[in-house]
Parts: structure tokens; sequence; C-alpha cells
């Protein structure tokens, strides 16, 4: 089970060597770039931005913060972060170059490029010196690291004293008939989805098995706290479809 | 030279400063003209392609001195 002590690891429902890992999720978002956001709309129909501003909330962001936004993509997390911050930084990293150069394009990118960095980079070995940010976020991404204890281990370097960890990423419903309504519909709808909009099932097929996948709510605090988070919490969102992490670097 | 530094594909130099090697966590280097950094430590030269430093030891050219 624990990605950390074996040679193999998941992509989607599929065991694969973990040295392949990177390149396939690589693979689903060169596919997807640029039909990303489209899809998480049509995916979600429209909640990942009231889950976006829900982590929002919890952060708090304040003038000034140095912000991380790992897996940052098309900078959806960054760019609010910025609003609500005013003044403030944020680097936007990712795996993938297509992701980055789709979120460099849009408006607000463009209104903000004094306070952003775009970097392509691995979670598991970032290309930062310790202690730089006071935030650090992960929005949709841990689940598509190869060691997501090692993403948590590297953040937690990658923190100032002081600084705090947010994860927001689809989780498990508590609820087993709510679970399986909505096994019904990201099994049977989401793939289909992912054809007609983006031309593409496989990569849609391997985000919801991902999700599937990924550790519940209680096993993912407690990596959280393995990496040396403390005060680490999480609230559900939406029953539990996703969840916030949040951790302290204190 | 000067076109690539005023285009907002440019490489920004401040970034220099908040990088450092993802192999070994050393300080890079700068080379404007092949659009790399190079992290003398490790043996490597990241790409900078369209002002984005490409920070993967996989994507990374070996150098040999």
């Amino acid at each position: 089970m624990t990605d950390d002590t074996q040679k193999t690891t998941h992509f989607g429902f599929t065991d694969i060597p973990e040295t392949e890992k990177a390149g396939r999720v690589q693979g689903v978002f060169n596919s997807v770039a640029s039909k990303y956001d489209v899809m998480n709309d049509a995916m979600s129909l429209g909640i990942h931005r009231v889950w976006k501003d829900a982590m929002m909330d919890w952060l708090a962001p304040r003038p000034g913060q140095r912000l991380l936004d790992v897996a940052g993509g098309t900078g959806d997390i960054s760019f609010r972060f910025l609003k609500r911050a005013g003044r403030g930084h944020a680097t936007v990293l990712d795996l993938t170059e297509p992701m980055l150069v789709e979120g460099r394009k849009r408006a607000d990118a463009a209104a903000m490029a004094e306070q952003l960095d775009w970097v392509v980079g691995d979670a598991m070995a970032l290309p930062f010196p310790d202690n730089s940010f006071d935030v650090y976020t992960i929005s949709f991404g841990i689940r598509n690291v190869t060691r997501p204890q090692e993403a948590l281990n590297e953040a937690f370097r990658v923190l100032k004293p002081g600084g705090r960890l947010m994860v927001l990423e689809f989780s498990q419903i508590p609820n087993d008939m709510m679970q399986k309504a909505y096994d019904l519909y990201s099994f049977n709808i989401i793939p289909r989805m992912g054809q007609m909009i983006a031309g593409d099932r496989d990569s849609y097929q391997y985000l919801v098995e991902s999700i599937r996948k990924f550790p519940d709510q209680e096993t993912f605090l407690g990596m959280l706290r393995a990496a040396g988070f403390g005060n680490a919490k999480y609230r559900n969102l939406s029953m539990g479809i996703a969840c916030l992490h949040s951790g302290w670097k204190l | 030279m000067t076109e690539a530094e005023t285009s907002p594909a440019a490489f920004d130099r401040r970034m220099l400063e908040a990088l450092v090697c993802p192999a070994t966590q050393n300080r890079l280097k700068y080379d404007a003209e092949r659009q790399e950094l190079i992290s003398k430590g490790a043996g490597l030269a990241y790409p900078i392609r369209e002002g984005i430093p490409v920070m993967l030891v996989d994507e990374a050219r070996r150098i040999d001195d």
C-alpha cells in the first residue's frame, strides 16, 4: 500500500514501475493542458471554483507573503492568492511545461506578471533553498506525485518556520451510498466528457481512477504529521468529494 | 540578446536568487547565451525554454569538464 517502500506505484488502477509514473503523468497533462480549465468546469459542474475559494478562505492570504504553488499548472490558485493578498509573490511550479505555458497566456497572468514566476520542477525535489516560502499550496496535484510523502517532506523543507501548507485534493466520501452514486458518475460520465470535450478518454479515465486510489482523509493527515507539520487538520468539501488539509511548520 | 531580455518570454534574472539545483541544492550560474542554468556541483545544465527554467534532472544536459 505505501508508495515509499515498494518499487511499483499506481497509475490509476494499473500498477506500474515507480520510474514510469512521472512520464505517464506528464503525458496526461501534456494531452489535456489546453482544455484543462474547460474540463474542470464540466466535470465538477463548476464546483472546483467554490472549492478553490474555500481554500483561500481558510488560507487567508496576507500582504507580502511568498507562495509556492506546486502543480500550479494554469495558475488558478496563484491568481486567487495574489488577488486576496494584494501585495505578494507567487511561484507556480509544475511538472508539465505545456500547463505553465497555458497559464502564462491567461489574462490574469499578464496583469500580475511582476508578481509571478513560472518554473518546471518536481514536487519531490524542489529547486528552492530551505525556508524560502510563507505558504505552500498544492491543488489537485498531490495524488499525481509518485511518492506523496516525499512531496510533503519537501514542502516542509522549503517553508519558512511559521509557514503553512494547504492541500486541496479529491478525497473519499465517508457515506457509502453517496460514494456509490459518486463512483457511478465519475466512472461513467467523466471519461465520456473527456472524450467529448478534450478528445481524450484515457487521460480522464486516469483522473477518476487516481482519485479513488488516493489515501482517505485520516491517512493523509497522518502523512502531514509524518512530514513534521504541526496543528494538522482537514475540512471536507462537498461531503468529502474533495478535502482541504492544513498544516504548519511550527 | 536585448530582444530576449525585453520580451515577456525572457528569463527573469531575479529568479536566479530563488532557485537552486534540485540535485545538490546549491546555487546556479546563468548562461545567457545558451539559456541554461548551470549547476557545477551536479555537472548539469538546466534548460530555460521560453523564459521558463526546466529544473528537472532528467531534462538537464550533462556537462563534461
